[in-house]
């Protein structure tokens, strides 16, 4: 796994791509959706067959840490037909190196997890609400780490928007516990590897059964 | 062993006054006015180079005439000729100083002579308090080091860490003043070239004489060492703290999300709620919490019972509660019948207890008495507030009665608040609070208090974990 941070180090890349960002947190207990990448629109076409139907495709590479501002997302893919189509047009976006193709997760509530440091404090992780409107909303609580179990389950309660931790919609309540490892490893992550600089898990999507999972991730390396 | 540096700060066997004065006003003559008003009982050593006699005590010329010894010096020039006093105390053998002068960090010059104070520090291995500080005080040693005309400091078992000269000065002359409470330890950081709040803190976590730690900052100076020595502490001691600078902006541009919404203050709250400090917002809390935590014991839960001759107060304070975090909940039927039993009928009784019929009817005393000891008596209540009503119209009772329930019910924080007269709140202030139990003036005060307390209490009690 250190070779994933090293090797991008050495080519003196800014972040890991949203699939080796996945596959760097996977090591780390943090729950991630079932995902595989593809060199052109046909493989992923085979890798969405794999994985199954609807699939989500996305534009992935190592420079392109904001993929919603460039169209970079199509979600909710039925068949092997818009597969293709979408494909074709993903890889025409500038910085787009492989197609991600990944389950359509479903599940109503987003969350957001991070990673980030602070000159004084050191890293510092954070938990809140999720999706396009995380900075609009702003609600989100910090912990220091490392972090207990109790800190992050505090820190999970400590938002405004808590009652969605609840049965939502049909759906059940959000098991805290492995949200509460996930905030724990973020920390572990932090002390342990100096050469991450941040790391955003958005969103962490809660499936209806109420098991949480990486949807999107980034991961920021120090600049040398 | 950290710790045990500190103590000549707050037990000196003995001081020396560098840059004594013999002109009242003047710090350096306060400072001794203050250090005789409190009783010190070592030997105090005066250094003027003009010698001659202060106050009644002798006076040394310089530094290199003070005896072997010395544990103590409270140097209390001018910025400029601060480092080399501090230096010719260092020969001298004296290991603590406190700087009181000002000017350092703020101005261009300063900064140089700051410095280079750093550097004596450094070199000489000395520990200081400073400069810029107000002072700081040891009642239990009936000592201080504050420039500030205070007089005789009363002695109490909260102790205050403060990042403000204010505090030490026109604080402590209002709280002397205006309140009954007294202080144990308080200490004026300055600007911090040696001793920190981390320090401050470390040695008020294991001091006999201090029960709860109440703190001023503007900033942190080591973070991470605070939160490894206040996660520790708050389990055994409340500590509360103002944090200003809260409204910075303060965010960073950032690739990603979680460190574009990094705000400052949210990791220092964060930092703090991690420590289980309790965390307050208003100046006034600084006093408030000091006197609460000196006269009462932590709930035990958040649950609250008052007293009121008033619908709109009943309601109002209800409302207030929810915004505290504070419960008001419903109580026992052997409660509400008591109630009954002291009320006219045509009242229906609950939580929170309409007094107003009761005590217009059967009298204050008795209303406020039996209505209190019902609700103290009640299981599903952790604190009572009487908001007592004092007039001449309606009579003032003898305040006895309130004495005798916080001593029947010592495990239930008892606050009193007015719906009165100014000329009896004050009356039953100065006879109350001398034998234990608070009075607030505002109606609101009492509730805010035990918002305080009540996460003082839920810090201590939290389930350790690894």
């Amino acid at each position: 796994m250190m070779n994933l941070l090293k090797e991008a180090m050495a080519k003196g890349r800014a972040t890991l791509s949203e699939y080796e960002s996945k596959r760097f947190l996977s090591c780390f207990d943090i729950p991630v959706c079932r995902e595989g990448l593809a060199e052109n629109p046909d493989s992923a076409a085979a890798e969405a067959r794999k994985i199954g139907y609807p699939v989500v495709l996305k534009a992935c590479g190592a420079d392109l840490a904001h993929k919603t501002e460039v169209g970079g997302i199509a979600l909710n893919l039925k068949n092997i037909r818009d597969v293709r189509k979408e494909g074709l047009r993903l890889m025409k976006i500038r910085g787009c190196e492989a197609l991600l193709v990944q389950e359509m997760v479903k599940g109503a509530r987003e969350l957001v997890c991070g990673l980030t440091r602070d000159p004084q404090l050191g890293p510092c992780v954070m938990f809140g609400l999720g999706g396009v409107f995380t900075e609009v909303l702003d609600d989100v609580a910090f912990r220091i780490a490392p972090l207990t179990l109790g800190d992050a389950l505090e820190m999970i309660g400590e938002i405004r928007a808590r009652k969605i931790l609840d049965p939502f919609r049909g759906e059940a309540a959000i098991d805290q516990e492995i949200l509460g490892h996930v905030l724990v490893s973020l920390g572990r992550i932090g002390l342990e590897y100096e050469n991450v600089a941040a790391i955003d898990i958005n969103p962490l999507k809660v499936r209806p059964d109420g098991k949480p999972v990486a949807v999107d991730a980034l991961v920021v390396l120090r600049k040398e | 062993m950290m710790k045990k540096e500190f103590g000549p700060f707050f037990e000196p066997k003995n001081v020396a006054v560098i840059g004594a004065s013999a002109t009242p006003g003047r710090p350096g003559n306060d400072v001794i006015r203050n250090i005789l008003a409190n009783e010190y009982r070592g030997a105090i050593y005066l250094v003027n180079p003009k010698g001659g006699e202060i106050l009644g005590l002798p006076v040394l010329p310089s530094i290199a005439n003070l005896p072997d010894g010395v544990e103590l010096a409270i140097i209390i020039l001018s910025a400029k000729d601060t480092p080399q006093a501090l230096r010719a105390c260092a020969e001298k053998g004296i290991r603590h100083a406190v700087l009181s002068a000002g000017g350092f960090a703020e101005v261009d010059q300063g900064v140089k002579i700051q410095e280079e104070l750093v550097e004596i520090v450094r070199e000489k291995k000395l520990r200081v308090i400073g400069p810029n500080t107000s002072g700081h005080t040891s009642t239990p040693h009936q000592f201080t080091s504050t420039f500030f005309p205070l007089g005789k400091i009363r002695r109490g078992t909260v102790s205050y860490i403060a990042q403000t000269g204010n505090f030490a000065t026109h604080t402590m002359k209002y709280i002397l003043t205006g309140e009954h409470f007294g202080v144990s330890r308080v200490i004026g950081l300055g600007n911090k070239i040696d001793m920190d709040e981390s320090d401050a803190l470390e040695y008020l976590a294991d001091d006999p004489e201090t029960s709860a730690i109440v703190m001023y900052l503007e900033s942190i100076k080591r973070p991470r060492k605070f939160l490894e020595i206040a996660r520790e502490v708050t389990r055994r001691k409340p500590v509360v703290m103002l944090k200003s600078g809260s409204t910075e902006a303060g965010r960073h541009a950032a690739v990603a999300h979680t460190a574009a919404m990094a705000a400052e203050d949210r990791l220092i709250d964060a930092m703090l709620r991690q420590a289980g400090v309790v965390r307050i917002w208003d100046y006034t809390h600084l006093i408030l919490a000091g006197k609460a935590l000196s006269m009462l014991p932590l709930p035990k839960g958040n649950r609250v019972s008052f007293l009121a001759p008033s619908g709109a107060m009943l309601v109002v304070l209800s409302d207030l509660c929810v915004r505290l975090g504070l419960d008001v909940p419903e109580i026992e039927p052997a409660t509400v019948r008591r109630l009954h039993d002291i009320s006219p009928p045509f009242i229906r009784m609950r939580n929170p207890v309409d007094i107003w019929a009761s005590a217009s009817v059967r009298g204050v005393e008795f209303g406020y008495r039996e209505g209190m000891e019902a609700v103290l008596k009640d299981p599903n209540i952790d604190a009572v507030v009487p908001i007592l009503m004092l007039t001449e119209d309606t009579g003032i009772p003898s305040y006895d009665f309130i004495l005798d329930l916080k001593k029947r019910y010592p495990d239930k924080p008892l606050i009193v608040t007015f719906s009165a007269d100014k000329k009896y709140m004050d009356e039953c202030k100065n006879y109350l609070e001398p034998l234990g139990v608070p009075t607030f003036p505002e109606i609101e005060q009492p509730f805010e208090v035990l918002s305080i307390l009540y996460k003082c209490a839920k810090a201590m009690n939290r389930p350790e974990q690894k």
